[in-house]
C-alpha cells in the first residue's frame, strides 16, 4: 500500500455564488521516502494538494488516503490526531510561534503528543546540531534570520518523527544561498532518515533538486516524472 | 507548556492587557470597598438598634413584645434556668424591668420608656457607656441613679447631679413615684433613644413597680449578631409554652427586610459592574484571537486540537481573570482597612438618620465581611470565563486552510 494516494481528486472553491476549481480528477500516489515537488504557476492548485495531503481540507470529490486513513471519513478531531502523528508542516513564512523560544517552537508537537519534558528536550537538542542551529535555542523568532527561522521551521516539522512532511514553497523568502543549504538539509534527512518530502515550488532551481517532479496546471495533473541522480 | 504559551500571549500587546487588566482590578476593588462600606452601615444600623436598646436576643414572655403588658413578668433569675454555660455564643445576659411613666422636673414632664437594669449586666448587652457625654453610667452604690438621653435632658433642661421625679402606674394598682437622680446623660444619634429612653438600677424599678423579683424580659449580646435566628431557634425548644425568645429580626423586621434587600442589591450592582468589565474583555480577547488567526491555523496544522485551542484561550482569560483578582483583593482589602480603621467623618454635613429601626450615622466606614470578597472575587472569574468563551469558540472553530492564508 502505497503511503499517500489520491483517488480522481477534485476540489471546488465556492466564493458566493461562483465556483472556481482548484484540483480536477488528479490521481497520484507517494511511496515512503520519496523527495518529490508539485510544481507549477500560481494557481496551479499547488497548495490545495498539499493541504488536502496534510489532511488540512476535504475534497469535493474522490478520496484522499493518507497511511491508510481516508480523510473523507474522518472527523475534525481524529484529522488533528493524525496530522499531529504523521504529518509534519514547513511553511513559506516560517510561522513560528513568536512568544515561544526556537526551542520551544520545535517542542510544541511532541508536547501535544504528551512526550515527557526531558525526552522532547534530548530530542529538540539532536535536531538543533543536526540542522547547525545549535546555540540558538532560547532566541526568539524575531531574533533569527530566515534562513534560521526555517531551520527551526523544519526542526519542529521533523520533531515527532512524521511520516511525511510536506512544504509549502519553502524556499520563496530565502536567498539564493539560503535557499540551497536549505534544499541540501533536506535532502540530507530524506536520504539519511527516509523522512518524506512532498513540497511545492514554481521556482525552476529548487524543482531541479527534486527526484520527482509533479507538474499541475489550472488543477490538472499536467506531468509526473521520476528523476534519477 | 500550554500555560507557559498563554501567559506570554497575555503579554503580546501589553498596554492592550494593561489596560483590561487596571479596569478589572479598579471593579474589583472599588467594588469590595463599596460593599465594605454598605456593610458598614447596615452593622452600624444594626448596632444602634441592637447595641443601644434591643440586644441580639430577647427572652421575654409570648406577646410581651407586642403588647407590653406590665403583668408579663418573669422571674428574675429566669435566664439561668435556660441558658447554660455550653451556650457559648451568648456574650452578655441582662435582665430588665419595664415601665413607661412621667418624668417630672419642677413644672416639666416628658413621657418616657424606664428600664431597670443591673448596670454591670446591662454594659455586656448594650453599650451606653461607650455614648456618655456627661457623668457616668449609673452603678450598684447609688441606687436610685440614672442615665437619660441627651434630647430629655434638653427637654427637661437639667444636667448631672439633678434630682427628678419618676411616675407610673405600680402592679398593685397603686401610682408609684420615687427620685431619681441623674448620674449620666448618653448621645446616640438615635432621637427614640436619646429624647425617651431612662436607665435606673433593677431593685429601684422593682421597688415602685412593686414587682419585687421580677423582670419583664432578658436582653442577650451574640459574638455574631447574623446567627440570632439560628441561636433562637435552637434555644426556644428548651423553653415553657408561654416563654418565647426573639432574635432581632423578630423585634426589627423592618431591619431584616433591609439587610435581606441588601443581599440583593448587592449580587445586582455586582452583576452591573461586571457586565460591564465583561465586554471589556471580551474586546480584548475578541481582537487578540483575530490578530493570531494565522497562528492557530498554525497550530491546527501541527494537530492541535479545537477544544485545546479553545482551552488556550480561556487560559489566557482565566490567567488575566486570576492576576486581576490578586491585585483587586489586595486593594479592595488595603482600602477596606483604610476605610475601616480611620473612615470618613461627615457630622459636618449630615445629621444621623433613622431608618427601619436603626440610626444611619453620619460617617463612612467599612468592615470586613467574607461575602464582600468572595461574591466578587467569584463573580470577575465567573465574567472572565464567559467574556473569554465567545472568543475562544471562534478560534476553536477556525477552518485550519483559511486560517493559515490570513495575513
Amino acid at each position: 500500500m502505497s503511503l499517500i494516494e489520491l483517488q480522481d481528486v477534485s476540489k471546488i472553491y465556492r466564493l458566493g455564488s461562483q465556483e472556481i476549481p482548484a484540483l480536477t480528477g488528479v490521481s497520484l500516489t507517494f511511496e515512503a521516502g520519496e523527495f518529490a515537488v508539485l510544481a507549477g504557476p500560481s494557481g496551479s492548485g499547488k497548495t490545495t494538494a498539499l493541504n488536502l495531503i496534510g489532511c488540512l481540507d476535504h475534497p469535493t470529490s474522490g478520496h484522499v488516503i493518507v497511511n491508510g486513513l481516508d480523510l473523507g471519513t474522518a472527523s475534525k478531531k481524529a484529522l488533528a490526531d493524525f496530522r499531529l502523528q504523521n504529518i509534519g508542516f514547513i511553511f513559506q513564512s516560517y510561522n513560528l510561534i513568536p512568544v515561544l523560544t526556537a526551542a520551544e517552537n520545535a517542542e510544541f508537537t511532541l508536547m501535544l503528543q504528551k512526550v515527557p519534558k526531558p525526552e522532547r528536550r534530548a530530542k529538540v537538542r539532536k535536531l538543533f546540531v543536526d540542522l547547525g542551529i545549535d546555540g540558538l535555542e532560547n532566541r526568539r523568532p524575531a531574533d533569527l534570520s530566515g534562513g534560521q527561522q526555517q531551520r527551526v521551521a523544519i526542526a519542529r516539522a521533523m520533531a515527532a518523527d512524521p511520516h511525511v512532511i510536506l512544504a509549502d514553497e519553502p524556499t520563496a523568502n530565502l536567498d539564493s544561498h539560503t535557499a540551497e543549504e536549505l534544499l541540501e538539509l533536506m535532502r540530507r534527512l530524506n536520504r539519511e532518515q527516509a523522512t518524506t518530502f512532498i513540497f511545492s515550488s514554481h521556482d525552476d532551481r529548487v524543482i531541479a533538486q527534486a527526484r520527482r517532479v509533479i507538474h499541475l496546471q489550472d488543477g490538472c495533473l499536467a506531468d509526473d516524472l521520476t528523476i534519477s541522480k | 507548556m500550554l500555560f507557559t504559551l498563554a501567559f506570554r500571549n497575555l503579554w503580546r500587546n501589553r498596554r492592550r492587557t494593561l489596560l483590561t487588566l487596571s479596569a478589572m482590578v479598579a471593579s474589583a476593588a472599588l467594588l469590595i470597598l463599596a460593599l465594605g462600606v454598605f456593610s458598614g452601615m447596615f452593622r452600624d444600623m444594626l448596632a444602634s438598634a441592637t447595641e443601644q436598646y434591643y440586644g441580639h436576643l430577647v427572652l421575654a414572655k409570648t406577646e410581651y413584645h407586642e403588647r407590653r403588658d406590665m403583668f408579663a413578668h418573669l422571674d428574675e433569675e429566669v435566664a439561668s434556668r435556660y441558658i447554660t454555660a455550653e451556650d457559648t455564643e451568648i456574650i452578655g445576659i441582662s435582665p430588665r424591668l419595664r415601665s413607661f411613666g412621667l418624668i417630672s422636673l419642677a413644672e416639666t414632664s416628658q413621657p418616657v420608656e424606664l428600664l431597670g437594669v443591673i448596670p454591670e449586666r446591662e454594659k455586656q448587652v448594650t453599650s451606653l457607656q461607650t455614648k456618655l457625654i456627661a457623668g457616668n453610667y449609673p452603678s450598684e452604690a447609688v441606687n436610685n441613679g440614672a442615665l437619660i438621653g441627651q434630647g430629655l435632658a434638653r427637654k427637661l433642661k437639667v444636667s448631672t447631679g439633678d434630682e427628678m421625679v419618676f411616675v407610673t402606674q405600680a402592679a398593685d394598682g397603686s401610682i408609684g413615684n420615687d427620685l431619681l437622680i441623674i448620674t449620666g446623660i448618653f448621645a446616640t444619634g438615635d432621637s427614640r433613644h436619646d429624647n425617651n429612653l431612662v436607665l435606673a438600677p433593677l431593685g429601684w424599678a422593682q421597688k415602685i413597680m412593686v414587682l419585687p423579683g421580677r423582670i419583664h424580659e432578658v436582653a442577650m449580646t451574640l459574638a455574631d449578631p447574623m446567627l440570632a435566628a439560628l441561636t433562637a431557634d435552637r434555644l426556644n425548644p428548651r423553653l415553657p409554652d408561654d416563654v418565647e425568645i426573639l432574635d432581632w429580626g423578630d423585634l426589627l423586621p423592618e431591619m431584616r427586610e433591609v439587610i435581606a434587600a441588601y443581599d440583593v442589591s448587592r449580587m445586582i450592582i455586582v452583576s452591573i459592574l461586571y457586565m460591564a468589565t465583561g465586554l471589556g474583555i471580551l474586546n480584548t480577547f475578541f481582537m487578540s484571537v483575530m490578530e493570531r488567526t494565522r497562528e492557530f491555523g498554525i497550530l491546527m496544522a501541527q494537530g492541535m486540537r479545537p477544544w485545546t485551542i479553545r482551552g488556550l484561550v480561556l487560559l489566557e482569560t482565566c490567567l488575566l481573570g486570576g492576576i486581576a483578582l490578586a491585585i483587586g483583593l489586595t486593594c479592595g482589602a488595603v482600602m477596606t482597612l483604610y476605610m475601616q480603621q480611620v473612615g470618613i467623618d461627615l457630622a459636618g454635613y449630615i445629621t444621623p438618620v433613622t431608618y427601619a429601626g436603626g440610626t444611619i450615622l453620619p460617617r463612612l466606614h467599612a468592615v470586613f465581611e467574607a461575602g464582600n470578597f468572595y461574591v466578587p472575587a467569584g463573580m470577575l472569574l465567573l465574567v472572565s470565563l464567559i467574556a473569554g468563551f465567545l472568543p475562544a469558540n471562534r478560534a476553536a472553530r477556525l477552518d485550519p486552510v483559511q486560517a493559515v492564508r490570513e495575513v
